[in-house]
């Protein structure tokens, strides 16, 4: 019955052939082929991961007689459902927003190839199909970010797309052929049993293989995961249709976080290399949501929400909860995917009701309604900072008795505390008339949130792997000496509670400032404003290098 | 013949700079696209004939040049316009890398399999690029554009040449690169940096290449595109191709 994931894969190939040979025949029926066969896909999908849910053993299953194979396994199954999920959604989307579109078959054609790339990429069961399926997913992607061929931008930021992904590209090739050498097999099975049975058996460089192959494999997922420095493609690449920015934004962009979890065994013993991608995803996170916040372009915003979202998934990887950045990467997909998808609605909404806030006087002028009672601030402090508390601990303390004996658990815990505290505080600011009303309903959907989170994430967990001294092992090489965990918490715990209270005192002063700081803030928000001139410098950088290939081509007389 | 003398005349066919010009010089000077395509069949497959068949002891500096050599051409690629130029600066790059399997003692016919498949898309952008040449009056990039609205189908074809040009997976020239990277990244890991910095370059022109063709709005003029028979002929050929490539890719990894 596994050897059904054989024809999930295969499905879509199928379909993009048929629309190939039969668009000129059939015109715009074209989709319901495409449609009907990622459907099926779907399905079966489906019932391949219902058996997994009930124990099915992991298996490989070759490709003809080459080294190709494909891995069923808890992760391969259950990625390829989500992914053939969103696909199918997308497809659905596409069928009426694609119409007017003079290459509409084409469309399908490269959606079809691109869901079947990534439904190679995470059933991959060697090196060389994981290799070669992610290559292709950059190759894809950028002929359907220029799906309008008219537009020179669309191109100019496919571009983009296309050169930062073959740049993450590399290093997974110089993996895949370390690991190659070493362990003379494409097999990932057959690398992972041989690493998990000696795991400093090869060096390179005097280094061991591990940390190497961890190193670049946490370099691949970066550039695919849009981290910081490797980000600025994603921002930009949204002149391209509204259902690739879903698929992309849903989809693609989380395949860092796959190939991490793909190479868990890897990764168990390189901690310092998680150590790393733990920063790395921790600065991704604050820079993606600080340019979030200040980008006027709502498109742009969205690109860096993303950016911020990709950032917690890779950090999650590095404090070693590893499913819980697979459950991240849906629980986003799904939310982004919506957000894409209903944005013809939202612009539809804003047409009928401009959505500009009121300030206090319109409201108590105008609409006639009181202003927002002030609250006794030292109350309001005490709910925001202990209620989420109370119910983060408490959700954990229901799951698991030992959780908090790991170290990356409790820099989880932490981000969920602020992030819940930083919900509570956000509804002070709204203009309610009962403010313990919207308090009171916060709270709830904190706690909804944080109970589904907790027993979900704890489910994905025990699904994706089901050993746990390996669940241990991950958690442990995650660990930082505590001395240094300690400052770094008390260093972030300071920045976020200080960042409160400027605003609390900066909104109760009317952000009243001084000549001196106001420049200060001015000449940072125009950092933040020109994205930190990143774009700028890479931008620069290619100049420099178009011109010394130009000038190269004049001295030698261009031959 | 001494062997420094024998490297000097091999490195015309299998480029190593300065000679790498010569072929150039060459490719610039002939008009014709079937003298052209049989240039770029049979160029580097003489390269090995005189190298297989001399015995030859290849000094250890041979290897830095050809790299020096691909990287020179990949990065000059970048800027130029031309198609057939183009074709000609990647077939150098390209085939500069062959003294890497070379040195590494591969078998003759894996090495002429080799030379041939690197060949091959470039023959079918050569004839392609003769075909643009007729119908606009050149290969040029920036000119004109809008081939994806105007020729759709030779657009489709053009971009599809490209990509097996540049070693995009399945065809035989990604799998001969992923080779390279395979033999070359334990022992001369810096020889494994160059090569993925080469192929990261020609994925850069090659993406110039297609925006600056195909990207644009119609042309106003009616242009023939491809007939049913030629696409037809393309799209076996190509999927012959990536077949080999499947096939090579088993055969090397």
């Amino acid at each position: 019955m596994e050897r059904l994931i054989i024809v999930v894969v295969f499905l879509p190939l199928i379909s993009a052939l048929l629309i190939q040979l039969f668009a000129g025949r059939i015109g715009r029926s074209v989709a319901r082929i495409s449609v009907v066969f990622t459907t099926l896909s779907f399905i079966l999908s489906s019932v391949l991961l219902a058996l997994a849910l009930m124990g099915s053993e992991i298996q490989t299953f070759p490709l003809g007689s080459s080294v190709a194979a494909l891995l069923f396994d808890p992760l391969s199954i259950l990625l390829a459902t989500i992914i053939l999920g969103i696909s199918l959604i997308v497809h659905l989307y596409s069928v009426r927003y694609m119409a007017e579109e003079a290459a509409y078959g084409q469309f399908f054609v490269l959606l079809d190839l691109m869901t079947a790339a990534l439904l190679f990429m995470v059933l991959a069961g060697d090196l060389i199909t994981l290799v070669i399926s992610w290559y292709l997913v950059g190759v894809i992607l950028y002929f359907l970010l220029g799906q309008d061929t008219r537009s020179q931008t669309a191109y100019r930021f496919a571009f983009w797309t296309l050169i930062t992904y073959r740049i993450g590209d590399l290093p997974l090739i110089l993996a895949a052929a370390l690991l190659y050498n070493a362990y003379e097999t494409w097999s990932l099975k057959a690398i992972f049993d041989a690493i998990m049975a000696n795991p400093d058996a090869h060096q390179v460089l005097g280094l061991p293989l591990t940390h190497v192959v961890a190193g670049l494999i946490g370099f691949a997922a970066f550039a695919r995961s849009a981290q910081f420095l490797l980000h600025t493609w994603l921002p930009y690449t949204m002149d391209g249709p509204t259902p690739v920015s879903a698929l992309m934004h849903a989809g693609i962009v989380n395949a860092g976080g796959f190939l991490i979890n793909r190479f868990a065994p890897i990764f168990i013993h390189s901690g310092d290399v998680l150590n790393w991608i733990f920063i790395v995803g921790l600065i991704t996170a604050i820079f993606g949501s600080l340019l979030m916040l200040t980008q006027n372009d709502i498109k742009k915003a969205l690109g860096y929400s993303t950016m911020g979202q990709m950032g917690f998934m890779i950090m999650e990887c590095g404090v070693g909860a590893f499913s819980l950045a697979i459950y991240h990467m849906f629980a986003h997909g799904v939310f982004k995917g919506t957000m894409f998808l209903s944005a013809g609605g939202v612009i539809n909404h804003a047409r009928q009701d401009d959505g500009i806030p009121k300030d206090e006087l319109y409201t108590f002028a105008v609409e006639k309604r009181p202003n927002k009672a002030s609250q006794p601030w030292l109350l309001m402090a005490a709910v925001t900072l202990a209620v989420p508390l109370v119910i983060l601990v408490f959700a954990h303390l229901l799951i698991a008795q030992d959780y908090f004996h790991k170290q990356g658990a409790i820099v989880l815990l932490f981000f969920g505390w602020v992030t819940g505290a930083q919900l509570i505080f956000a509804t002070y600011r709204m203009r309610a008339q009962n403010i313990w009303r919207l308090v009171g309903l916060s709270i709830l959907s904190l706690l909804v949130v944080v109970l589904g989170y907790v027993f979900i994430s704890h489910a994905f967990d025990l699904f994706l792997y089901p050993d746990p001294e390996f669940r241990a092992q991950l958690y442990s090489a995650a660990t930082i000496d505590l001395l240094r965990f300690d400052v770094l918490v008390g260093i972030v715990t300071l920045t976020v509670v200080a960042g409160w209270v400027i605003t609390y005192f900066g909104e109760r002063s009317g952000y009243y400032r001084r000549q001196k700081s106001k420049r200060l803030w001015l000449n940072f928000y125009a950092l933040i404003s020109r994205e930190f001139y990143i774009s700028d410098i890479y931008t620069r950088l290619t100049r420099l290098i178009l011109s010394i290939s130009g000038r190269l081509n004049v001295w030698l007389r261009w031959l | 013949m001494p062997d420094l003398l024998i490297i000097l005349l091999a490195s015309i066919f299998l480029p190593l700079f300065p000679m790498s010009m010569i072929f150039n010089i060459i490719l610039d000077k002939i008009k014709q696209c079937w003298l052209r395509a049989l240039l770029i069949i049979f160029w580097p497959l003489i390269g090995l004939l005189i190298v297989l068949n001399s015995n030859l002891d290849i000094p250890d500096w041979v290897l830095p040049l050809a790299l020096s050599t691909s990287f020179l051409y990949s990065l000059r690629m970048l800027t130029l316009r031309e198609v057939n130029q183009w074709s000609g600066f990647l077939a150098t790059s390209f085939w500069s890398l062959l003294w890497l399997p070379i040195t590494q003692g591969v078998s003759a016919d894996i090495l002429y399999w080799f030379a041939v498949s690197i060949s091959m898309p470039l023959v079918l952008l050569i004839v392609l690029s003769a075909g643009l040449e007729k119908r606009f009056g050149a290969a040029y990039t920036g000119l004109y554009g809008g081939l994806a609205r105007t020729i759709p189908r030779y657009a489709g074809v053009l971009v599809i040449v490209v990509i097996a040009a540049i070693a995009t997976p399945l065809f035989p020239t990604f799998f001969i690169m992923l080779d390279m990277v395979v033999e070359t990244v334990s022992n001369k890991p810096v020889a494994a940096l160059a090569l993925l910095s080469i192929w990261l370059l020609w994925s850069w022109a090659g993406a110039r290449l297609i925006q600056g063709l195909i990207v644009g709005r119609a042309s106003k003029n009616n242009i023939a595109d491809m007939n049913l028979n030629t696409l037809s002929f393309y799209s076996i050929v190509l999927i012959v191709l990536i077949g080999s490539g499947v096939y090579l890719g088993g055969v090397i990894l």
